[in-house]
């Protein structure tokens, strides 16, 4: 079933519309059935990223649970040398992550069907890789390089995931040290442009283009908020209920209005009630 | 028909006329409710004075407008045409027992003198289904003699008459069945029931009643006090009704209606649809109620005598000026029960009646009177919507199956002269004494009694063999029912030789530890769910000591379905289990209060586990391990799980949150706190350590503690991270605050779930069973293959609300009951247009309700389907918000409402009990995964007992306290795998599997992934392509997502089963 249509001659590589090659893949020599790696060039119209060159970079989708990157690396090896691989749940562009964070601290990540960008050394390890036959399948797992799945998987995950007191303190030290050292960073920062803001002692102010300073507008968008009610409090206020006729009889419209509605969604109530034919007690 | 004309006369005739439409079109099954939308010109219109009054009124009447609508469909007059009945019967039999066989007399055959329409068909205030159109024929005074009143002969004479008119009618063809009865079972009473031929009209019957000539017999020949037989209520009675206003009539059937939805008025001493009208009768004279009432108050006017009149003590009567022959109310109480005379002075209508069926009615209408007063429940759907079978209304119930064994009771009894009162009818004689006999044995320990009404048989002619086993119900008082001691009096006090002949040979005497030395029975019972069926050993003692009932033929309903949460070898169903671990934690928790040398000090902690609130369905046992079963790894003091062996004992670690005071000295960031929360666990471990010498294992979501041979797993918690969470600065710089699901998780697991833990805590010290009805209600939902999407919290809830609202029950007493109204509560709510509010600690008033509601229907398409709404959380259901979907919630409902049906047969019934409904239909879904039982952990707690076991590295002896290397924690592969499934192929199959021990995880495809899809970068996963000219088609890649299955269990999976002929592309 796997590869779809055998109108390729075999040893030819297989392509459909729109651009993107077949190849199968297995999980080992003796398995029946193999899963689909969709392979095109990675070509985007607007990214400066430069962790993923445009014509050193491959882009792979449908890439089975049990091929982490290591795995990944080691199968596109065959066609030149790689350079990195990175594995997304989605397509999509290069995510700048935060501070360095140790494994332990990082978020569990999705088991599951990837896509890929591989980065080769050589360009023309991509031309390579699009032109495999795709009846001869790329295998996951060898001899010489046994994928564990399964239990033995599930326990090596479990031993992993120990991690020694001092060494556990020794990662949060360093992080904490390295959060302090940006914390004051910034706030030398902050601290430079208010005293920019100020004037000298001729009595100047400095005006700057870019992002205005702390005291412009309120930085939150809960003080925002604040501000407009506290408006909106004073308007209220200021004015009269009641005081003409024409507003009191506004007043007693929207009551009666008010009353009928609510008159209605009774009865609506119990018209939804009859037509459940609630009322047959047995 | 009937149905369109009621919407027409519906009482709001507002005039306008804006939606008049919808509620007709919106019939049928998916009726919603949706907002009301006026135009402005309907809206602000000028308003007459007409419609200003109704309006005013509208909030007030609302009640009352939806029952008296609800009253119209169920009173009902039936248009049938009584003159076309007549029938066959192809032998006639004479409908009596004749015991002795001969008496003198003569009798002949003659037409009867005059035919009458009596009842309540006439009248009006007959109701739905059932009807029963009663013909009284009156015996020529010719057949009889007015020394008929001796010796049954009258009884016989009419027996006879009804014989010979049945021959009679049987040559007729109008006729379509024809049947004998006996009225409220009464052998005495014979009855006629004719049904006509055509199909239309079967839903009702003809009861053609023989009786003599008014006047014939002296009323003083039956005096209570003669010795002579009594006679039928028919003679006499020609009520006053005849002239009421509807509104009598219509509070007639509205308590007809709610004696039927509680067993009352079927069957031989029970409170009829007759005793129902001569109540309103006498309330009517006794200006208790007027004719300008409503039906509603009508129906809260009797509740409210029948709730406060106890017609065992003070009997009432019908009689205006009874003439000096008739016997006096003192009379009447010393020959019946329960007391009420009718018109004539001279019959007592209750005269069948047991003390306990008149208690068991005034308990319900005080129950009644309850929950009606109550603003925060629906009264109406209570009162008179809701059965109220004994098996859902009763703790405990049991059966007393082979009636015959009575006829020796009575013997032993002593009860020769009532057993000839009642012509020998020995189940009416015992009956009395047996529940008087209970009454006093039981005791304290029961609210009520209850017992089922034998019905009315319907046969060609009557037999006391073929009775069905009469059922008796017990409300147990949850506090002493399980007492295992009956105490008594103290030795020499003249009340001791009393309970000496209660009790016979289990009656000791006992030392106490105040020293008085009583009398004392000491019954068996060392676990709680030996304790539960104390009632069971008293009952078939005190049966087979005074009665000579064995106790084969005592069928106990109590704890039958309570097996499937039982484990270990001991008989426990997990209480004392439940207990030790909350003990354990409530140690720990001293402990980490006592801590000094924090930075920080400790605010709060609190437990977040279903096994800390006594909801686990096996609580975890305390291990010992067996290191040689294990790899180990050093550094760290863990054990490791071994290659090859089977999967060790799983452990499951309990949820305890820490919180720790907030201060400046917390950072405002995300990952900051994290790593600073990474710290305190550090430091926790190595003080516990340290002052109690735990083996702890710290990491970066939290600290495992080994402790009592058990595992508990800390969290520190810092109040403001859930709103760290949630800021962010945009591109701009401005600081915004936006909801996100990170936030949200944290959220539960620190605030609502440790919240729930502790009312549910709460809700377990008031209500000791509250625990086994939620464990036996998960185990079902597990059994089911539901536990993934109606999670443990979710069902607690439920289960919570069942003990909160039992309107129109009582609490439930045993965890048996619990769980029928559980899936009671499941199957017949109304998810789509009720929210389901679980008012924990009672905190919601009558107002917050009226809130909910109104919510809940403005933007019910934006809510969960299943909407449980708590106090602290009104308007999201934040525990149902990401399962069930709606299908599976169908599917919840249906299977609930069939393991009820299959359930409840059972019980009542008798036969081999549970295991059908705790054993999921497979045949419904695609694939079948099997497991390999031995790296299943928790195969032990399986329904069906495993029949081979592993060795899992538990070694038996006592469990140390503290110290020892820290076991394999939280190393499920079943949970490993199904989440990796569910990771990888969660858009294409659903996954299910009973997290119990269950071997199969059965797979179900999507509809919806098989339907061909064109190439998208975004959806590919484990699909294969097919090509047509350009176009390029994505289907799933079936073989290979199969293979996965295998390649992703390895070691786990023992076989996958595709069942392809149910497949459909």
């Amino acid at each position: 079933m796997a590869p779809s249509k055998k109108k390729h001659a075999s040893n030819q590589p297989c392509v459909i519309p729109g651009g993107f090659t077949v190849l199968s893949l297995q999980f080992g020599s003796d398995s029946v059935a193999q899963h689909q790696l969709y392979v095109k060039e990675h070509k985007v119209r607007a990214e400066k990223c430069s962790h993923r060159p445009l014509d050193r970079t491959l882009f792979v989708l449908n890439i089975p649970p049990y091929c982490p990157e290591g795995v990944v690396k080691d199968l596109f090896s065959q066609f030149g040398s790689v350079q990195l691989v990175e594995l997304r749940d989605h397509p999509g562009s290069f995510q700048e992550s935060g501070p360095k964070l140790s494994r332990f601290f990082k978020p569990a990540a999705k088991q599951g069907f990837k896509v890929g960008y591989i980065v080769f050394h050589n360009s023309s390890s991509i031309k390579a890789a699009k032109s495999h036959p795709h009846d001869v399948p790329l295998v996951v797992s060898t001899e010489q390089r046994p994928v564990r799945t399964g239990v033995q998987k599930w326990i090596q995950a479990y031993t992993e995931s120990f991690i020694q007191p001092d060494k556990l303190q020794q990662i949060v030290d360093s992080f904490m040290e390295d959060y302090d050292k940006r914390k004051e960073e910034e706030a030398e920062k902050q601290k430079e442009e208010a005293e920019q803001q100020q004037e000298d002692e001729e009595g100047w102010v400095k005006v700057t283009r870019g992002p205005k300073g702390t005291k412009a507008r309120p930085h939150s968008e809960a003080a925002n908020k604040k501000a407009l009610q506290k408006e909106i409090r004073k308007k209220k206020r200021k004015e009269l209920l009641n005081f003409y006729t024409w507003q009191h009889r506004n007043t007693q419209k929207e009551h009666i209005a008010e009353l009928r509605k609510k008159f209605e969604e009774d009865k609506q109530r119990i018209a939804l009630l009859r037509a459940q034919r609630k009322f047959k007690p047995y | 028909m009937k149905k369109k004309q009621t919407v027409a006369e519906e009482p709001g005739e507002a005039p306008v006329k804006a939606k008049r439409s919808k509620p007709e079109e919106a019939e049928g099954e998916g009726v919603v409710y949706h907002p009301v939308k006026l135009s402005r010109s309907d809206l602000y219109r000028p308003p007459s004075a007409d419609e200003l009054n109704q309006l005013k009124e509208a909030e007030s009447l609302f009640h009352c407008s939806l029952l008296k609508m609800q009253v119209r469909p169920l009173t009902f007059l039936t248009s049938a045409h009584v003159n076309n009945n007549n029938n066959k019967l192809s032998h006639i039999k004479v409908p009596f027992l004749l015991v002795p066989k001969t008496t003198k007399g003569k009798f002949h055959m003659a037409p009867p003198a005059s035919i009458d329409l009596v009842g309540s068909y006439p009248l009006g205030t007959c109701i739905k289904p059932r009807i029963t159109v009663d013909l009284a024929v009156t015996i020529p005074a010719d057949v009889l003699h007015p020394k008929d009143v001796l010796n049954q002969r009258y009884p016989r004479k009419r027996a006879l008459y009804l014989a010979g008119l049945a021959q009679h009618l049987a040559s007729s063809s109008d006729i379509g069945t024809m049947r004998y009865s006996c009225l409220h079972g009464n052998r005495l009473r014979p009855v006629l029931l004719l049904t006509p031929p055509c199909k239309d009209s079967s839903s009702f019957t003809l009861r053609v009643h023989a009786c003599p000539p008014p006047g014939f017999f002296k009323p003083s020949r039956f005096h209570p006090q003669r010795n002579n037989i009594r006679t039928d209520w028919y003679t006499g009675s020609q009520t006053p009704l005849s002239d009421h206003r509807n509104s009598f009539a219509d509070g007639v059937a509205l308590l007809k209606v709610w004696l039927r939805q509680r067993e009352l008025d079927q069957g031989t001493g029970g409170f009829n649809g007759f005793l129902a009208s001569m109540l309103l009768t006498y309330l009517l004279i006794t200006h208790r109620i007027s004719n300008t009432m409503t039906a509603y108050q009508l129906l809260r006017n009797s509740l409210n005598f029948l709730a406060s009149t106890d017609l065992t003590v003070n009997g009432i009567s019908l009689a205006r000026d009874p003439d000096s022959t008739a016997p006096s109310l003192a009379d009447f109480h010393n020959a019946f029960q329960v007391v009420f005379v009718d018109p004539s002075g001279h019959l007592n209508m209750c005269a069948d009646m047991t003390a306990c069926t008149y208690k068991q009615l005034q308990a319900e209408a005080s129950l009644s009177m309850q929950f009606w007063d109550d603003p925060t429940v629906d009264g109406f759907h209570g009162l008179l919507m809701t059965p109220k079978p004994m098996i859902r209304t009763s703790d405990h119930v049991f059966q007393l199956c082979e009636l015959v064994k009575l006829q020796s009771s009575c013997k032993k009894l002593n009860l020769l002269s009532e057993l000839m009162d009642h012509s020998g009818n020995y189940v009416h004689t015992a009956l009395p004494f047996i529940l008087s006999l209970l009454q006093r044995g039981l005791g304290e320990r029961i609210h009520l009694l209850t017992h089922s009404l034998s019905p009315e048989p319907e046969s060609d002619a009557p037999k006391h063999k073929a009775q069905p086993p009469l059922s008796f119900g017990l409300l147990l008082n949850p506090e002493l029912a399980t007492s295992v001691l009956e105490r008594g009096p103290s030795a020499d006090s003249p009340k001791a030789a009393e309970f000496r002949q209660l009790w016979g040979s289990r009656s000791e005497l006992r030392r106490f530890q105040d020293s008085a030395i009583t009398e004392a029975v000491l019954w068996e019972g060392k676990s709680m769910c030996q304790k539960q069926l104390v009632p069971k050993q008293i009952i078939t003692h005190l049966l087979q000591l005074h009665a000579d009932i064995p106790e084969s033929s005592v069928r106990y309903v109590g704890a039958m379905v309570d097996d499937v949460i039982k484990t270990g070898s001991e008989p426990s169903t997990g209480e004392e289990e439940s207990l030790l671990v909350v003990q354990s934690y409530d140690d720990l928790s001293r402990k980490l209060w006592r801590l000094e040398d924090l930075p920080l000090s400790i605010t709060a902690v609190q437990g977040a586990h279903p096994a800390l609130r006594y909801t686990q369905v096996f609580p975890p046992r305390p291990l010992k391990m067996d290191y040689s079963f294990f790899d180990r790894d050093k550094p760290s003091r863990s054990l490791v799980p071994k290659e090859g062996k089977p999967c060790p004992a799983y452990i499951t670690p309990i949820t305890v949150i820490c919180h720790m005071e907030g201060s400046g000295k917390w950072p405002h960031d995300r990952l900051a706190i994290r790593h600073i929360r990474a710290a305190f666990h550090i430091r926790l471990g190595e003080l516990l350590k340290k002052h109690h010498n735990y083996t702890c294992r710290p990491g970066p979501t939290h600290l495992d503690v080994w402790k009592d041979g058990l595992v508990f797993r800390i969290q520190v918690a810092y109040h403001r991270e859930p709103q760290v969470l949630r800021e962010s600065v945009t591109a701009e710089g401005l600081q915004v605050v936006r909801d996100n699901e990170e936030a949200q998780a944290l959220e539960m697991a620190t605030i609502h779930k440790p919240l729930l833990t502790s009312t549910l805590h709460g809700l377990q010290q008031q209500h000791p069973c509250f625990g086994a009805a939620c464990r036996l209600a998960k185990r079902w939902l597990g059994a089911q293959l539901f536990s993934d999407d109606i999670t443990e919290d979710t069902a607690d809830l439920l289960v919570a609300s069942v003990f909160l609202q039992p309107a129109p029950f009582t609490p439930p007493g045993s965890p048996q009951v619990g769980f029928l109204r559980f899936l009671h509560l499941l199957s017949s709510f109304d998810w789509r247009n009720n929210p389901l509010v679980v008012n924990l600690n009672n905190q919601l008033t009558a107002a917050d309700y009226t809130e909910i509601k109104n919510d809940f229907m403005a933007s019910r398409e934006s809510l969960p389907v299943m909407f449980i709404a708590t106090p602290k959380e009104k308007k999201l259901s934040i525990w149902t918000k990401k399962a069930p979907s709606v299908q599976i919630l169908q599917r919840v409902v249906m299977l609930a409402a069939e393991s009820l049906k299959v359930l409840e047969q059972q019980l009542m019934d008798g036969g081999q009990i549970q295991d059908v409904v705790m054993r999921p239909p497979l045949d419904a879904y695609d694939v079948l995964i099997h497991l390999n039982v031995k790296q299943v952990p928790l195969l032990s707690q399986a329904v069906d007992p495993p029949t081979v076991t592993f060795g899992r590295g538990v070694m038996a002896g006592s469990v140390t306290q503290a110290g020892g290397a820290l076991p394999v924690i939280d190393y499920n592969p079943v949970a490993l795998y199904l989440a990796e499934l569910r990771e990888s192929f969660g858009d294409l199959a659903l996954f299910f599997c009973d997290p119990y021990g269950g071997t199969v995880i059965a797979v179900l495809w999507k509809p919806k992934a098989f339907i061909p899809t064109p190439f998208k970068t975004s959806q590919m996963t484990a699909r294969s392509v097919e090509v047509t000219g350009e176009q390029v088609n994505a289907i799933p890649n079936v073989e290979a997502i199969l293979e996965d299955f295998r390649i992703m269990g390895q070691g786990l999976v023992k076989s996958v089963e595709a069942r392809t002929e149910k497949w459909s592309f």
